[in-house]
């Protein structure tokens, strides 16, 4: 079953008790409450237990334990927490440890804009947290809207300004945005992990096994020739996030004989950078479907 | 280009123009696009996007690309008309016809 598929988990009643607790109680509050959130979707998600049992025996390579597959579920629900307070500007007692920041500036610097590639693996608000603390060009988001639509209105109404940074996928006019935001020297963010359900498509190996990974972001990063870095946010404990830069390509070309060859070798070449940091990173693994499209055919 | 101006009447010239940049528009499409179909079985007026001709935003890109390659003018995002301009081969036709530069 693609991700589009699964239905949206928790209604936004829960998210906006969440934001009145963190409101009125603080950080405190809220984290502890995470347990007991944490663990209502953990026991109420077999689909999702299952797709992260799936992955958990990938990346650990053992049959996981029933902590190490509520993990996910606690981390994400931490991720979630602190959304509100980052999206609010809240930074007070965070701490966001910035690997590789230099190398994103030189890239800055040079007025290329560039592309930075993620994945649904930590927090994409620690890296935008990061992104506003004096990035000097403009930094926007292509954005799958068609999952989760309650859960990104509530936040789009939290965060506004975030939110308006935020390109929708899904508009003819989507890449073009992208293109002048690239062509004014801006950043790009793009998680390249999960399609839409239809399109541009590969299947590549990812921890030993095929999964399908969408094309449109390196064709995006081939057709401009744009400066490719991965990126991610990893959650490492509470209020505690590492982002990473990382050089991925300095540009993707491909001629109209090989495109579909340099197509296939880019996106090898990110499955294989994402599958390093899933297994570095798995607790923060927040793919919580059948990645591997498996799970219908059993 | 694809039509001769000096042996049509006056009056039709506008329309055999825009008939003749949609043929050319369609063919620029299957090219940049490398789609499986010819040019001339793009339907005018059928949706290129979503449920017609099933393109995406990257061929939007694409098709951007090549507009400005070879019309020399660029389509912009911030475009109030993209809905419209992009709705159909006609339309994106039209638009060429009146923004290109060359």
């Amino acid at each position: 079953m693609n991700w589009t598929r699964q239905r949206e988990r928790g209604s936004t009643a829960g998210l906006r008790l969440m934001a009145w607790i963190v409101t009125r109680l603080g950080f405190r509050v809220g984290y502890a409450l995470l347990y007991p959130i944490a663990a209502y979707f953990f026991l109420s998600s077999s689909v999702q237990r299952a797709a992260i049992r799936r992955f958990q025996r990938r990346a650990l390579g053992r049959e996981p334990a029933l902590r190490d597959v509520f993990r996910p579920f606690f981390v994400f629900s931490a991720t979630l927490l602190d959304r509100l307070f980052l999206l609010d500007g809240r930074r007070r007692g965070y701490q966001l440890q910035v690997v590789g920041l230099d190398l994103l500036n030189e890239r800055i610097a040079r007025g290329e804009g560039c592309i930075l590639l993620g994945a649904h693996l930590g927090s994409f608000d620690a890296m935008r947290a990061v992104a506003d603390t004096g990035c000097p060009v403009e930094v926007v988001a292509l954005m799958h809207q068609n999952n989760a639509v309650n859960a990104a209105a509530f936040f789009a109404q939290w965060g506004p300004r975030q939110a308006a940074a935020t390109i929708p996928l899904g508009q003819p006019d989507a890449m073009l945005k992208a293109k002048e935001c690239l062509e004014r020297g801006g950043l790009v963010g793009i998680l390249a992990d999960r399609t839409p359900g239809t399109g541009k498509v590969m299947r590549v190996p990812f921890l030993g096994a095929p999964a399908t990974f969408p094309l449109g972001p390196h064709i995006l990063a081939g057709v401009l020739g744009a400066p490719v870095m991965i990126a991610f946010g990893v959650w490492t404990g509470p209020r505690r996030y590492e982002v990473h830069f990382q050089p991925f390509a300095d540009r993707i070309a491909f001629g109209r004989r090989d495109r579909q060859a340099a197509l296939e070798a880019v996106t090898r070449d990110y499955a294989a950078r994402i599958e390093r940091i899933a297994r570095a990173f798995p607790d923060n693994w927040f793919n919580f479907y059948d990645f591997w499209e498996e799970m219908d055919a059993r | 280009m694809g039509y001769n101006a000096a042996t049509r009447p006056g009056g039709r010239l506008i329309l055999s123009t825009v008939m003749a940049t949609e043929a050319e528009v369609a063919a620029l499409i299957v090219e940049a696009l490398h789609l499986e179909v010819t040019p001339a079985e793009i339907d005018p007026e059928a949706p290129l996007f979503g449920d017609g001709l099933g393109l995406d935003s990257i061929d939007a890109l694409e098709i951007a690309l090549a507009v400005s390659r070879r019309y020399g003018f660029q389509l912009r995002s911030d475009d109030e008309h993209n809905g419209q301009i992009f709705a159909s081969l006609r339309n994106l036709a039209a638009h060429i016809e009146k923004n290109r530069a060359r």
